[in-house]
């Protein structure tokens, strides 16, 4: 663990997880291995908003080779609210016979990832993979196939690089554990 | 919900009606059955008792039955949501079940793990007094405790 930046007192922050070093030097090798793979094929990048954003800004950009970015939104869990998960922003473009990269900031339980694996097969691209820049296995409920992975990481509340708390530390430019009262009152406290 | 349109309606309806025909033993068990509604995954609740102990004429003695199976990825889910010695010993009867039944997946997840999965998903949890039975209790639906 990194000492938190003193130019970032919010007591709720606890401590750096990954520094901005460490993933630049993920995205880095990430970005190589895909521009590996994919040479000479027809490559979608697709990021889940809004927490894959920030990770899809920077591996796009490590990826030397010809590629799409296309995004898309599906509906979050709500208790008490009845229904089933569905897209609530759909992909610009097509996606029949070309190779699909799924961008994720983080996996954990896998429930979200797998409806998306789901809906995607169907459009029949050449072929569908996943790059997760954090893997939360343990709370890995849905066994997936994740191909490109930056790090494994501990089962805490994580913040920053795109992952939030209602809304907050989205823009900071590493990855932050939560104090465990944040995470243990009700959410939104 | 009046601007869904008709069809996307009806597909909700057996999923509510699911949860709602269910007799969940522990209400965080009613919890992770609607999460997985939402997800449309396909689950059933506690379908299945594996035997794991006989006595010497081959009658079962104790059974583990967990919480729920997913057909679609053939995987057994078991939550725990007890206090530690519980939790002890249900490890040994998964330990078990894995010994005699090697062909079977399951996946348990701790009282502390599933707290933090609940809280993911938004869904507040209170602690549970030890008369209660220890643990937690997922605060998403409008009935009591099936216990």
């Amino acid at each position: 663990m990194t000492p938190l930046p003193l130019e970032f007192p919010d007591p709720r922050i606890e401590e750096v997880l990954l520094s901005e070093r460490q993933i630049a030097d993920a995205v880095a090798r990430l970005g190589q291995a895909i521009a590996r793979d994919y040479d000479g094929r027809d490559l979608a990048l697709v990021t889940i908003l809004k927490g894959g954003v920030v990770f899809l800004a920077d591996l796009c950009r490590a990826i030397d080779i010809p590629l799409t970015v296309d995004f898309m939104s599906i509906s979050a869990y709500r208790p008490n609210v009845s229904g089933v998960v569905r897209i609530m922003k759909d992909l610009d473009d097509e996606i029949s016979g070309r190779d699909v990269l799924i961008v994720e900031d983080i996996i954990d339980t896998g429930l979200s990832l797998g409806y998306l694996l789901r809906v995607l097969k169907e459009r029949r691209p050449a072929s569908l993979s996943v790059c997760t820049l954090m893997d939360k296995d343990v709370r890995r409920i849905v066994d997936l196939p994740i191909e490109y992975r930056g790090f494994s990481v501990p089962d805490r509340f994580l913040v920053g690089y795109g992952l939030d708390l209602n809304g907050l530390w989205r823009n900071l430019p590493y990855v932050a554990t939560l104090q465990e009262h944040v995470w243990k009152g009700h959410p939104g406290d | 919900m009046s601007d869904e349109d008709p069809d996307s309606i009806a597909e909700d309806l057996p999923v509510s009606d699911r949860v709602a025909r269910t007799v969940f033993v522990h209400p965080s068990e009613r919890a992770a059955a609607q999460i997985l509604d939402f997800y449309r995954i396909n689950w059933e609740y506690e379908p299945t008792s594996f035997p794991l102990e006989w006595d010497a004429e081959g009658r079962v003695l104790a059974y583990f039955t967990p919480d729920f199976y997913l057909p679609d990825y053939d995987l057994y889910i078991e939550l725990t949501t007890m206090n530690q010695n519980l939790v002890t010993k249900k490890n040994r009867k998964v330990r078990r079940l894995k010994e005699l039944y090697p062909e079977v997946s399951i996946k348990i997840f701790y009282q502390k793990d599933f707290r933090k999965l609940l809280f993911r998903f938004g869904v507040p949890v209170r602690p549970r007094e030890h008369a209660e039975g220890g643990g937690f209790e997922a605060h998403n639906e409008g009935g009591g405790s099936a216990e």
